[in-house]
């Protein structure tokens, strides 16, 4: 689903921010991108989106090289990647049913079916009842609930979440993880950036460690410090390097079963 | 797409309303402008009809003393008919020529008191196949060899000093006009701008679900053109009133420019005109805030 193949990346008169990355992520997966600030973490998100361009090697979404993108193809990229951010970018000037719709307006989908999607939607994060509300009139955690629905409306392939649950008390992160957690079971591959200590070890889902650039530690159920006792840590999916040949077959198969699922969404989507 | 053109519809009257002093102020400094630049293309057109009328009627006029004899004048006549540039003449006795003065000095009452029919010099007005041949024909009926003649005149010189002095309006008013339609271009380039900036949000969240880029630059294109549109029809308003104010004082008050007057097509080829300046301007200032403010 997601390839980065040796990706490098420095901002303009700045330290590299990326160093020769290579990681695959396969449908479906959920996976903890951890680092402290400044590590690369939003970096890494931003590249998916082609918010920015890496310097060296390149990136795989869906079977596609999205270096390859003409600048005007970038939009039908994004609509296949859900965002999730930890200030939770809604607009403050429209109810939480229009901020919902307002990411399905705008790619221009039919009013009757942007009705259905927003009610399902809305029902499916736990705010069925509260969509002609304002963002500012519900707590953070719902805010963020509402963020997900919109970044979800469109059943996009990937959900990326910049430290979703940054802003959240404990207990309003768990329900968040939660919903992510609902949203992962139907198929969708989620990339979270997070610093949230306990919900990665609660959790323990692929780690993926990022230090000053530097891929770190790939690891299936891991935890988010590397401290910590070894009978605790999760077996290692891969070690980082021979991952790529390791999962070359692997990597074929799931290129399939995503153009076959980028198929059914768009018979879905049907007119365009 | 229907729902695509209301929420355009939507979003650009929104903008509209948001920065309404900003919309107005480049909506009136392009419907100032464009009136100058209607003016001054009016103005050119009804100069050059009123001196095409001039001098295709009359490129040369042969004024009798008024003391001339009948032979004299019989004379004068058939020296005409043998002048090879003359194609056309007629002749105006005291009492025609009388009367056309009255027409022409219509404005000017004392004038006319001290005229009577007798001292109304007789006149022939000459048609020349060639206009610039004007001074040669004039020198023969000038140069006193044939009796009789007080003067041959021809319109060049004081045609040439009206050209002059119109040429010189129109290129102030253009002048004028040029430089209030590059402000109104950065006004409404401003005004682009700040809707732009008031929707930043919006914008950040419509790239991030993957809106088109068109889809995001159409509500401001489609302000700008509408500032520029306004702004042109309030023009056309000022231009069209202008003219038929224009058009009745010279009527009733200024008799000789009555062939000034310009018919309903040119009037409207300058209003259509306009309007196309005041889209192009539209247009082109959205297009410039959209590819320096919107960055998609």
């Amino acid at each position: 689903m997601i390839r980065f193949e040796n990706v490098s990346m420095t901002y303009k008169g700045s330290v590299p921010a990326l160093r020769d990355i290579s990681v695959e992520i396969q449908r479906g997966e959920f996976v903890f991108l951890v680092g402290a600030s400044g590590s690369g973490k939003t970096t890494f998100l931003r590249l998916l989106l082609r918010e920015e361009f890496p310097d060296k090697g390149s990136i795989w979404v869906a079977g596609r090289d999205i270096g390859e993108l003409t600048q005007s193809r970038v939009p039908y990229l994004r609509r296949n990647l859900g965002c999730v951010f930890q200030d939770f970018r809604l607009l403050p000037n429209k109810t939480v049913s229009e901020n919902v719709a307002f990411a399905l307006e705008v790619i221009g989908r039919p009013r009757s079916v942007i009705k259905v999607q927003v009610n399902q939607v809305l029902e499916l994060v736990g705010l069925g009842q509260k969509g002609d509300r304002m963002p500012h009139e519900l707590s953070g955690g719902e805010q963020q609930r509402v963020a997900i629905a919109r970044a979800f409306v469109n059943h996009p392939l990937v959900l990326l979440a910049d430290e979703p649950t940054g802003n959240l008390d404990p207990a309003t992160s768990q329900g968040i993880m939660k919903l992510l957690d609902r949203i992962s079971r139907t198929g969708t591959t989620i990339v979270m950036a997070t610093h949230d200590v306990r919900i990665v070890d609660e959790w323990r889902r692929r780690v993926i460690e990022l230090d000053q650039g530097h891929l770190v530690r790939d690891q299936a159920r891991g935890v988010y410090g590397t401290d910590v006792p070894t009978s605790t840590r999760g077996v290692p999916a891969v070690s980082v390097g021979v991952r790529r040949s390791d999962m070359g077959d692997d990597a074929f198969e799931d290129d399939e079963h995503v153009t076959s699922r980028i198929a059914s969404v768009r018979a879905r989507r049907g007119s365009r | 797409m229907s729902v695509s053109l209301d929420y355009f519809a939507k979003e650009t009257a929104t903008n509209l309303w948001r920065n309404r002093m900003m919309a107005l102020a480049a909506i009136l400094t392009v419907a100032v402008s464009l009136s100058l630049v209607g003016a001054a293309l009016l103005l050119r057109q009804a100069v050059n009809r009123q001196i095409g009328e001039w001098s295709n009627n009359v490129s040369l006029q042969v004024f009798m003393d008024t003391s001339a004899t009948t032979q004299e004048v019989a004379a004068v006549r058939s020296q005409i008919e043998q002048t090879p540039q003359i194609t056309h003449f007629t002749f105006l006795d005291h009492d025609q020529s009388y009367a056309q003065a009255k027409v022409i000095l219509s404005g000017e009452p004392t004038a006319i008191e001290a005229l009577t029919p007798q001292t109304t010099p007789e006149v022939f007005r000459c048609q020349l196949q060639n206009p610039s041949d004007a001074a040669t024909v004039a020198a023969i009926f000038n140069g006193g060899t044939v009796n009789g003649v007080l003067k041959a005149t021809y319109p060049g010189q004081s045609i040439r000093v009206m050209q002059q002095v119109t040429s010189v309006m129109q290129i102030i008013l253009l002048i004028i006009a040029v430089v209030l339609l590059v402000s109104s271009l950065v006004l409404i380039l401003n005004a682009i701008r700040m809707a732009i900036f008031a929707r930043r949000r919006e914008i950040s969240v419509m790239k991030l679900v993957g809106a088109t880029n068109w889809f995001i630059r159409v509500p401001f294109m489609l302000e700008g053109l509408i500032q520029g549109l306004l702004g042109a029809l309030v023009a056309v308003v000022v231009v069209l009133l202008s003219n038929i104010g224009v058009n009745y004082l010279v009527v009733h008050y200024v008799k000789v420019l009555s062939s000034s007057v310009l018919p309903a097509h040119d009037l409207l080829m300058t209003e259509l005109l306009v309007v196309l300046i005041g889209v192009v301007i539209g247009v082109a200032g959205s297009s410039v805030a959209i590819r320096r403010f919107l960055d998609v």
